[in-house]
């Protein structure tokens, strides 16, 4: 009980930053409305954990819900992580581009 | 014929004044793509006829090629010869790698330390390292030559259009290769010498050189 509490008052922490950087016009409608979601759902989980557990057991896994959570969440983790791996090396490309025609437009004829 | 030599430099204050003034004797100018040296390698070409382009950071080899590439095209180049400016490459075998491109016999020339002509190669690299890299080749890019990873290669107009180089690490020598198949152009490859006094690509760097080509094909 402890643990969703905790739990509980991060996600709180969570959306009051969010709606503070929302305010401040730090991130769009977009990423707010995402990250929103994203922890309002967190939160129904969190509340509803045994109802996750008798999911995740209708489901056919032997493992509580909170830790097929928790598998879940990692494999989420590594296709973002991949994601923005393939995202910085397109930036990656584009600065090479600005850094060549840089090189190419300071030569004097 | 306008021959250019393009030479990527970082940080070559020592060997860089040589290298220039030998190729020079064999083509009509050299492009030294200074690849954001922290040393004096721009000072020291100042001694030089060369034309320096500066890249204002660090971007990698191959990225320093594809800018030489496109100045030298710019500039109505027939032939860009590619050229280390570590010294390793003996400028007098420049002749023997445009030649088979001023008799249009093809439209690429490769470099290759394992034809004839014989390189010290340090032994891990040649038992190990140009092994593996000819494996990745084949089962990353489908295709690879005598020398996967050679630096000395010529190209003609038309192979210059069609190569565009996106590796900008090391990785380019891969690409290079893949791209001249991939466009059927007429490939050669002729013997060359390559002096090593150090040991050149590092286990890591074939590492990152493998990470590098599959990062690209999940990108184009």
């Amino acid at each position: 009980m402890l643990q969703q509490y905790i739990a509980i008052a991060v996600i709180f922490f969570f959306l009051f930053r969010l709606v503070w950087q929302k305010k401040k016009k730090q991130i769009d409608s977009r990423e707010f409305l995402f990250w929103f979601v994203f922890w309002f759902v967190a939160g129904i989980i969190i509340l509803n954990l045994r109802l996750v557990d008798e999911l995740v057991a209708s489901f056919g896994f032997s493992s509580s819900g909170i830790n097929v959570l928790l598998y879940i969440s990692v494999i989420i983790l590594f296709y973002f992580v991949f994601r923005i791996r393939l995202r910085q090396e397109k930036m990656e490309r584009e600065m090479t581009k600005i850094v060549k025609n840089i090189a190419i437009n300071n030569i004097k004829p | 014929m306008k021959i250019f030599c393009v030479i990527p430099a970082w940080n070559e204050e020592k060997k860089i004044l040589d290298v220039v003034n030998e190729a020079a004797k064999y083509v009509d100018n050299v492009v030294v793509v200074d690849d954001g040296s922290i040393d004096q390698t721009v000072e020291v070409l100042k001694k030089t006829n060369a034309i320096v382009l500066r890249h204002i950071i660090n971007r990698g080899q191959g990225a320093a090629l594809q800018t030489g590439n496109e100045f030298a095209l710019l500039n109505g180049a027939d032939i860009v010869v590619h050229f280390d400016a570590d010294g390793q490459f003996l400028a007098t075998e420049i002749k023997e790698v445009i030649q088979p491109l001023i008799n249009n016999e093809c439209d690429i020339v490769f470099g290759s330390r394992f034809l004839g002509k014989k390189s010290k190669l340090p032994f891990w690299k040649e038992f190990i390292i140009m092994p593996l890299a000819h494996l990745v080749n084949k089962i990353i890019l489908g295709r690879t030559l005598s020398d996967p990873q050679g630096g000395f290669r010529a190209l003609n107009r038309k192979a210059l259009q069609e190569i565009i180089i996106t590796q900008r690490g090391m990785a380019h020598c891969s690409e290079i290769i893949y791209k001249a198949f991939k466009n059927k152009l007429r490939i050669k490859e002729v013997p060359i010498t390559v002096i090593y006094d150090e040991f050149g690509q590092s286990f890591g760097g074939g590492i990152r050189i493998i990470k590098d080509l599959l990062l690209a094909k999940l990108l184009d």
